[in-house]
């Protein structure tokens, strides 16, 4: 009997062979070709001066299409096309447009769009994004606004043609604090100042009598947080950017630092000194009490919440350097992330966590080199994104994809800002008035 | 009744038959093996031979020379070993004490750099200079023979064809072996040609035309993505794919505007987004018109999926 089980045995395994055979066997036509891109090339896009509803809009309208185009073409993700190549100059926001004009400047996107003064004083701008090699609409929207608001209205179609053709949040409508620099080197004074993202409207928010350090916006928007080496030890305080209001965020013994906000900005973390070692106290805004989070006799500082608020990262110096490291936001166990392989004397500084919760960036020091980097915060992937003399301070655009920090070139002049995209391509010099540093990016405004 | 055995009739038996035994076991047929002649031989993939022939990104466009990083030979080395008198090779097969050195030499068909080379290193002690001719010979005209995918233009230098080679003899110095040694590097892993030419011609961004699948297919794929970049490069880059089908005219242009199937990832906009920059890939990149127009009915229709690799 042995042999007729084997032989259906084999008479199954030959079964089951041959259909297993026949299934891997498909018509290549149900196969689907795959498809990688490229290395990236910025997007060719069209934005010619936007319609003026009415003889008087005709500055504003070129002005909004100067400020569009400064926007795309600095995020380095759009090539905007020198309009002194347009085939047509003019076009009607109401008319489609000839879009064998428009392949014919290589171009990929049009931006057509009008800004009319309405009766009440209010300006009303719109605009439609088209699809030059489809010929579709991709995106079109109207806004109302005071005229003094015209830059925001500006940012605001910007974000919305990034989004459209990339698929991410924009950035472009947001503010960065700064500490504005001036005077000579030895004795700098040292102003509190907001400007738009672009370096548009300048404006100080302290006299510059005392020394300020460190601002960080709400994410709200509406408060800063900051140091300010007023008569004795430094405070946190809390400024209101509308009302211009001032308010210490909590007396404590001793000096306090690195104030930062939570992500639903209902609680203030720091890091107080007592002694000879500094520790993470988190305050709440309202109740005004205060947690401890670390007791350790070390240094522990420049804490930064994740965008969920469920941990926080910070610099310490309890192993020896200053290491970055990872805890969760009500106390606890710490995770070292920063291991330089390749310097076992770096260390590294001022973590910040990015909006998107993919990275931590942080400044790194070592081998005679400052550097800004990014890592993941489970330690792995980490990149530098630019060395040199001196570089630090990182802060993320609220899309998580752009840097900016602050350069410090030593001798006689002073440290200005700059922006780096987080794969290390297209770093800019951001325009201030002045010498600047210690920038902080706010969230989107709208 | 006894058999009177003959003591001479037993031993002759005996004999015979040790004599007939030795000789069945002795003269046993044997196959008679051919010395196996060694022949080194270097395979190359398509990937080494792409990377050779890749050329530079910054190189100069209109530089017709190709790379050239080593001289073929032209013509036959001359080999120190004696003079060389011209005589007639008799077909009787009395083995002479002339020996003569088997060389292979480049080979004369247009891939001069397809062909890994190798020249046996040492002298081989052939049996007869007849018997060596014809195999010479039979390899040379197999290797003529051989079909070889024709590379995408780039000129290759040709070596000059060799002559079959001289009936000659030569008289075999055993003092100057050494000298019959092949000292050339070998060429298998260098581009040869009949001039040296150190600057390389301005390659392509992939420079990958020896890879290309002799289909359509690959061709296609290479020609679409060309005109597909996306800026999304977040961790989870490689979770977003676009499903993209066409519909293609004979001419190669399209037959109207991409559909867009379906898109997947984790973020809605982001996939959005890529399907809408794929599908204005596709239709910048037009024509195709290097489709094959007898196989028409294969790509008549074509479903693609793009994605997006690891950006970082």
């Amino acid at each position: 009997m042995s042999d007729t089980k084997s032989i259906t045995r084999r008479r199954f395994m030959m079964a089951t062979g041959s259909t297993v055979a026949m299934l891997g066997v498909q018509p290549s036509f149900a196969q689907r070709l795959k498809i990688d891109p490229n290395a990236f090339q910025p997007i060719p896009i069209a934005i010619p001066n936007f319609g003026a509803g009415s003889p008087a809009d005709g500055q504003v309208g070129a002005d909004v299409a100067g400020v569009i185009t400064n926007n795309l073409k600095r995020s380095g993700l759009f090539a905007p096309i020198d309009p002194a190549a347009f085939i047509q100059k003019t076009i009607n926001i109401d008319d489609a447009p000839q879009f064998q004009n428009w392949k014919t400047v290589n171009a990929q996107a049009l931006v057509v769009g009008r800004v009319t003064r309405q009766s009440d004083g209010r300006l009303l701008a719109e605009f439609r994004l088209w699809d030059v090699v489809s010929g579709q609409q991709l995106a079109g929207q109207k806004y109302q606004t005071a005229p003094e608001f015209w830059r925001r209205i500006a940012h605001i179609i910007s974000d919305q043609i990034y989004t459209q053709l990339t698929g991410e949040k924009g950035y472009f409508d947001s503010r960065v604090v700064f500490v504005d620099e001036s005077g000579a080197a030895e004795r700098r004074v040292k102003k509190l100042a907001i400007m738009d993202q672009d370096g548009a409207n300048v404006r100080y928010l302290t006299r510059g009598s005392d020394l300020v350090l460190t601002p960080r916006f709400s994410p709200s928007s509406q408060e800063i947080t900051y140091m300010e080496f007023g008569q004795g030890d430094p405070k946190v305080y809390l400024f209101n950017i509308e009302t211009g209001q001032r308010e210490i965020v909590g007396n404590f013994p001793g000096m306090s630092f690195s104030p930062r906000f939570s992500p639903d900005g209902q609680r203030i973390i720091m890091s107080l000194q007592q002694g000879g070692n500094s520790n993470l106290f988190v305050m709440d805004l309202r109740s005004k009490s205060t947690t401890r989070l670390t007791d350790t006799p070390a240094i522990d500082t420049s804490p930064c919440y994740s965008p969920d608020g469920s941990q926080i990262c910070f610099e310490s110096d309890r192993g020896g350097r200053p290491q970055i490291y990872v805890m969760p936001a009500a106390g606890g166990t710490a995770q070292r992330i920063s291991f330089a392989k390749d310097d076992v004397n770096a260390s590294y500084s001022t973590p910040v966590w990015s909006p998107r919760g993919d990275y931590i960036a942080f400044t790194r020091q070592g081998g005679g080199q400052f550097s800004i980097g990014i890592i993941k915060p489970d330690g792995t992937g980490e990149r530098l994104l630019t060395s040199g003399f001196h570089n630090e301070g990182p802060t993320f655009a609220p899309n998580g994809r752009v840097l900016m920090f602050f350069r410090d070139p030593g001798g006689n002049s002073g440290p200005s800002l700059f922006t780096i995209d987080i794969t290390g391509r297209n770093e800019l010099k951001q325009p201030t008035p002045g010498y600047a540093s210690d920038p902080a990016w706010s969230p989107l405004l709208s | 009744m006894k058999v009177k055995i003959d003591k001479s009739l037993a031993a002759s038996i005996v004999l015979h038959i040790l004599v007939l035994g030795w000789g069945l076991i002795s003269f046993s047929a044997r196959s008679y093996e051919v010395p196996q002649e060694s022949l080194a031989v270097d395979i190359i993939s398509t990937d080494q031979l792409a990377k050779m022939t890749q050329g530079i990104k910054n190189g100069e466009k209109d530089k017709p020379k190709p790379l050239v990083e080593k001289v073929a030979d032209a013509k036959p080395v001359d080999e120190a070993i004696g003079k060389v008198t011209e005589k007639e090779i008799t077909t009787s097969a009395a083995p002479k004490p002339v020996e003569k050195p088997v060389e292979k030499k480049p080979d004369p068909p247009k891939q001069a750099e397809e062909k890994p080379k190798d020249e046996p290193k040492q002298a081989d002690k052939k049996p007869d200079p007849a018997k060596v001719d014809p195999i010479a010979e039979a390899l040379k005209s197999e290797e003529a023979k051989k079909p070889k995918p024709k590379p995408k233009p780039k000129q290759e230098a040709k070596a000059q064809p060799t002559p079959p080679q001289p009936k000659q003899e030569r008289v075999f110095d055993q003092t100057k072996i050494a000298a019959l040694l092949d000292k050339r590097d070998p060429t298998r892993e260098s581009i040869t040609g009949s001039a040296l030419n150190a600057s390389a011609s301005l390659g392509t961004h992939s420079g990958n035309s020896q890879n290309i699948v002799a289909t359509w297919k690959g061709a296609f794929v290479a020609a679409v993505r060309r005109c597909f970049s996306f800026p999304y490069n977040g961790m989870d880059a490689d979770q977003f794919e676009a499903d993209i089908d066409i519909y293609m005219r004979p001419d190669g242009t399209l037959a109207s505007q991409p559909t867009i199937v379906a898109v997947r990832g984790p973020a809605a906009s982001i996939s959005r987004a890529m399907g809408e920059s794929a599908a204005r890939a596709i239709v910048q990149c037009q024509a195709y018109s290097f489709l094959p127009k007898e196989q028409y009915e294969t790509w008549k229709y074509i479903p693609m999926t793009f994605g997006l690799k690891d950006m970082m």
